[in-house]
């Protein structure tokens, strides 16, 4: 039990000294879950909003198939990812395999279902009345969308958290479609994975630490959003 | 120019057909009541008529131009307090003023706000910060109501707004309902089933039943069961064996509904010296009270669940016994009896 106290003051020893090597894997991850983060919110609260308040024919199946894509597994995405990326693929000849941008396309896979799934949810469980109640004191059509989707901040925050943590929790895409090149392409899950492979338990934990750290500063900033 | 014009209405759920109106005329300035039983359309009509929701089928005019909704002229002109209270999750000041920001209309706001809320009997001090979840019932529904009146509609859609509100509450929101109409001249349609508030308020009465509209007027509706009686006439047994006998329904009577108007039915006191006969009922005089509108005295005479609606002529009302609880006559031409 011992390495789990080391890990704590190792975790701080790293953050407070610098450690270049730990500050590169901590860029790396914000660097690649805020692509897919920015991409997936973008596309997905459109999505999820109109999935979720308009009726058209197929509605159902769109859903059924988002909502499978909730649980594809990471290794499954990146597996997919690296073979349209890699040199004899499709988009080969652009050259991502193994850049921040490559995990970046595959995180996106994993986090927009999440978004489109729950914002859909959200606003389709959005009162009825809500609706009749902003018609019917004025609002015109583009007042009548963003009024639902004040009203429905809390959910569509809630679902962008759930998808963060997903991005940041995954090993898998980073993995296969980042190869976990040190300085380069190495971020904090492909590290823990790799000193957990090397045995040390403590630096592991330590940078498991500094990633709840990244959570718990992006999770109070988002709650800022819904306290309004 | 009507306020109202429907032309060929039919709005259906899910293949439900809910409302289907041939066409209608609602002209402006009045205050009009509409009645019916639970899942007659009344709602849905309100809707249509607030531009909530698009008909099926069917043209709505409004001030003569053909309207759908979100179309400009419905927000600088209609309000409709929905059957449902529902606020914003925002303190009440925010949700009185929520539509005249919709509108742009910030500068007028403060203003506004507290004339609305004191119109509904909510003390702005007390009120205006409160949120939303800190209301009673009737306290929320007057909110709504307050952020409907601080647009100073030029027409007013009232969904049932005293139901299941406490008596209070009731009261603020039917006078505040009048003084829209006297202070600032606006159509109001309300949707209600107190009809006594409904004739002391409305210069026009209409029922909705199953969908359709049933003529208008101030009256009395017999829903059966309709028996056969002699020379092709049939009856509704009411209270202590009497009967309503009326001309038997013509075959477009679809709904087998009876109409009989206020002004067709005649009233007098138990002491004139009457016997039962066809077209004469007895029955306990349960309210009188003044139209306000129309300026006219209404009496209720109760006859067991049947109420009937009646109009008193000055000089039959001078003559005096007419003591709410006493038994008084009703009587009336089976001929003009309305079938719908
Ligand atoms: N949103 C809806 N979806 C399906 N059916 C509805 C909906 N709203 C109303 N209805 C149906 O339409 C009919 C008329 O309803 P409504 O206009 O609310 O009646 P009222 O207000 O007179 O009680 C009822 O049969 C009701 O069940
Ligand atoms: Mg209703």
């Amino acid at each position: 039990m011992d390495f789990l106290f080391q890990g704590f003051l190792q975790a701080f020893k790293l953050l407070l000294t610098g450690d270049p090597e730990t500050y590169s894997a901590v860029a790396a991850t914000v660097t690649v879950s805020s692509y897919a983060m920015a991409v997936s919110l973008l596309m997905g609260i459109p999505l999820g909003f109109a999935l979720g308040h308009f009726r058209f024919p197929g509605r159902r199946a769109v859903r059924l198939v988002v909502d499978t894509m909730l649980s594809l597994p990471t290794v499954f995405v990146g597996l997919m990812v690296y073979a349209l990326i890699s040199r004899q693929g499709p988009l080969g000849q652009m050259g991502l395999l193994f850049t921040l941008p490559g995990i970046a396309i595959g995180q996106t896979l994993l986090a927009l279902p999440v978004v489109i799934a729950l914002g859909a949810t959200t606003v389709e469980s959005m009162d009825a009345n809500l609706r009749t109640m902003l018609i019917s004191l004025g609002a015109g059509r583009r007042q009548l969308l963003l009024g639902i989707l004040w009203e429905a901040r809390h959910g569509l925050v809630e679902a962008g958290l759930t998808a963060y943590g997903r991005v940041m929790t995954e090993v898998g895409i980073a993995m296969m479609v980042g190869g976990n090149i040190k300085w380069h392409t190495r971020t904090i899950t492909t590290a823990i994975a790799l000193e957990t492979s090397k045995g040390m338990f403590a630096m592991g934990i330590a940078l498991g630490m500094v990633l709840l750290l990244i959570a718990f500063f992006t999770t109070s900033a988002a709650s800022l959003i819904k306290r309004k | 120019m009507p306020l109202y014009e429907l032309k060929n209405i039919a709005h259906q759920y899910n293949g439900h057909l809910a409302l289907s109106i041939d066409h209608w005329v609602l002209e402006s300035g009045r205050i009009t009541g509409l009645s019916g039983p639970n899942g007659s359309g009344k709602s849905t009509l309100l809707k249509l008529l607030g531009f909530v929701e698009r008909p099926t089928s069917g043209q709505i005019f409004l001030n003569g131009r053909k309207t759908v909704p979100f179309d400009a002229v419905v927000r600088e002109t209609v309000a409709l307090l929905p059957q449902a209270t529902f606020l914003l999750k925002r303190s009440v000041y925010h949700n009185v003023e929520y539509g005249l920001r919709l509108r742009g209309l910030s500068r007028l706001t403060d203003n506004r706000v507290r004339e609305a809320m004191s119109l509904v009997g909510l003390d702005f001090d007390h009120f205006a910060h409160r949120p939303w979840y800190a209301l009673s019932g009737g306290e929320a529904h007057r909110v709504a109501l307050a952020a409907r009146l601080a647009l100073r509609p030029k027409v007013l859609l009232l969904d049932e707004p005293t139901t299941s509100v406490d008596a209070a509450s009731a009261q603020h929101i039917k006078s505040a309902t009048l003084y829209a109409h006297q202070q600032w001249g606006s159509s109001v349609v309300i949707v209600s089933h107190e009809h006594q508030w409904l004739h002391e308020i409305s210069h026009e009465i209409l029922y909705l039943f199953q969908g359709k509209l049933l003529g208008s007027g101030h009256r009395t509706l017999l829903f059966g069961p309709w028996l056969p009686a002699d020379d092709r006439k049939v009856y509704m047994l009411l209270i202590g064996e009497q009967r309503f006998e009326a001309p038997h329904p013509p075959p477009e009577a679809i709904h087998q509904v009876a109409a009989i108007a206020a002004i067709d039915l005649s009233i007098l006191p138990h002491d004139n010296v009457m016997v039962p006969a066809p077209g004469r009922l007895q029955g306990t005089l349960t309210s009188m009270s003044l139209e306000r509108i129309t300026g006219r005295i209404h009496a209720t005479v109760g006859m067991g669940s049947v109420v009937f609606h009646v109009v008193v002529p000055p000089e039959i009302f001078n003559r005096g016994g007419f003591t709410p609880g006493s038994a008084v006559w009703i009587s009336y031409q089976p001929d003009d009896v309305v079938w719908y």
